[in-house]
């Protein structure tokens, strides 16, 4: 029994990425879903399965069912683990699917992180319970400040400066200031531009943190003979896997023995790579989780592009670049194009399958789709053939 | 202006020891008696052997900085920055997570030993670290 092409996303749809939207997250959800099932060529009364992320806990699921008056379903899973999820998302749907246990498969992320909630910015008072409650009152508040301390970790294992931190923001920039949906449109940086912004928590800067977005996505996930039947270009599902490490935390996991690498973002690619019966090499577009620009280059050496501590040597030869050999976040990532924790990397994974994309990769066959580090991860391989 | 308070942390049934220790400005570890692995952070099972039975051992409360980060934008209104948070190696084995209390200009590198002083913060006390001299 594989998973391998059993299932394809078939419908995308996104909202326009700000700084505010105006709206709620519901609305801005029941927009991206509809607009993925219009894309597929479904109606909501064909969809007998949600699979949400935890995260959404402003989305209450009982208001999304009554919104789309889903009275079909038969399968609503969610999954934990914040940005993490993402991927698990479409993992939970094509194990519903391969099961037998749904057909038509939503999940979506939709965020107001600009207007309302920032991650990035904790006013928590009184009594701090779980797992945070040795962290929090030393001031170690933010998701920037627990990754500095793996980023720092990176930097003195393998002898690297902030500069090769830098690369990972530039090239998101890049690839973001040529796509019109980006919040970074035709804003590219320089690496002097990194080197230059404002310390955020050492050794991370301004430009090594993703954006705050609001905003949602969503994808449709059917079965591989019912992909045939409509009207798109399906996007097989070669793999989807979900992977945890040793003594975990969350985004705090400093027991483990390594911190300059992600155990399981490695646990997850040896499972993504086995179902799909690929190799690294043979990945032709990477959309990289990019919340923040270390836990890129641990993610590259975790998913085997390069050997620990080597990843700043795809930036430096250019191989992530565009006519590179594995473009990276083509559409800017959170970095550059907004931040959907993971699902505009899920999205833009499936404009490259299909050939529809602003930074198009030539005779795309293959993309990898990433999620969240430094959490339980999750990733996907997309392909254009159900071989 | 009122000075926003330090959330405090908000001990359970599990974690209750450690941070009484702590008022008595003891740092404590859990020792499994079954397979003697040191853990941390407090939790009733051992990760190693998955034994419940366990001792409380104290921390001799010196170590080397593991990892650090230097916080130079504010994200919560009880820790203006610059502030300065380790993650600090135990002699023990566990790495905790506390504030360095040093000079503007103090050196300090990751393996520098240091070790713990108490501050006592309303209701609960809690470590820091000082550069060993």
């Amino acid at each position: 029994m594989t998973i391998r092409n059993k299932a394809a996303i078939v419908g995308i749809g996104q909202t326009e990425f700000s700084k505010d939207s105006g709206r709620s997250t519901l609305r801005m959800a029941l927009e991206a879903i509809l607009q993925a099932l219009d894309d597929a060529g479904l109606k909501p009364q064909d969809v007998d399965g949600v699979v949400k992320m935890s995260a959404n806990n402003d989305i209450f699921e009982i208001d999304l069912l009554r919104s789309l008056n889903l009275s079909n379903l038969r399968f609503f899973h969610e999954i934990p683990h914040g940005g993490g999820a993402a991927c698990g998302t479409i993992a939970g749907a094509v194990a519903a699917i391969a099961s037998g246990m749904a057909d038509v498969v939503v999940t979506f992320r939709s965020l107001n992180e600009r207007s309302e909630r920032r991650f990035g910015q904790s006013t928590v008072g009184g009594g701090v319970g779980g797992w945070g409650q040795d962290k929090i009152p030393h001031g170690l508040v933010t998701p920037a400040q627990w990754i500095a301390i793996f980023g720092q970790r990176y930097l003195h294992e393998y002898g690297h400066t902030t500069e090769e931190f830098g690369r990972v923001s530039v090239l998101c920039r890049k690839h973001a200031a040529t796509n019109p949906h980006a919040m970074m449109y035709e804003r590219p940086i320089t690496l002097e531009d990194h080197q230059n912004s404002r310390w955020i928590t050492e050794p991370l800067r301004l430009f090594d943190c993703c954006l705050d977005t609001d905003g949602a996505c969503a994808a449709i996930v059917v079965s591989a003979e019912k992909a045939k039947q409509l009207k798109g270009t399906p996007a097989y599902i070669a793999a989807a896997a979900q992977g945890t490490g040793s003594r975990t935390e969350m985004m705090t996991s400093y027991q483990r023995k390594s911190l300059a690498r992600l155990e399981e973002a490695e646990a997850t690619a040896a499972e993504l790579y086995r179902t799909a019966e690929l190799e690294p090499q043979q990945i032709d577009v990477a959309e990289i989780y990019d919340h923040f620009t270390p836990m890129v280059l641990m993610a590259l050496e975790a998913y085997g592009f390069a050997e620990p501590g080597q990843s700043p040597h795809l930036f430096r030869e250019g191989r992530l670049e565009l006519d590179g050999d594995l473009p990276l976040n083509t559409h800017g990532g959170h970095l550059g194009e907004g931040y959907l924790h993971g699902f505009g990397h899920i999205v833009e994974g499936v404009r490259q399958i299909r050939g529809s994309a602003v930074n198009q990769v030539e005779d795309a066959k293959t993309c990898l789709v990433t999620s969240g580090t430094g959490v339980p991860t999750s990733a996907i391989i997309l392909s254009k053939e159900a071989y | 202006m009122a000075e926003f308070p330090r959330p405090s942390p908000l001990p359970d049934r599990d974690t209750a020891p450690f941070w009484e220790a702590q008022n008595n400005h003891e740092l404590k570890f859990q020792r499994c008696t079954g397979c003697e692995t040191v853990r941390y952070p407090v939790g009733p099972l051992c990760p190693e052997c998955h034994s419940f039975d366990f001792e409380w051992i104290t921390s001799s409360g010196r170590g080397t900085i593991y990892s650090y980060t230097i916080v130079r934008h504010q994200t919560h209104p009880a820790f203006a920055p610059p502030y300065t948070v380790l993650l600090v190696e135990m002699e023990e084995g566990p790495r905790i997570i506390a504030q360095l209390q040093a000079s503007e200009d103090a050196r300090f590198a990751i393996d520098t030993p240091v070790h713990i002083e108490w501050e006592d913060h309303p209701g609960q006390a809690l470590p820091v670290f000082v550069l060993d001299s």
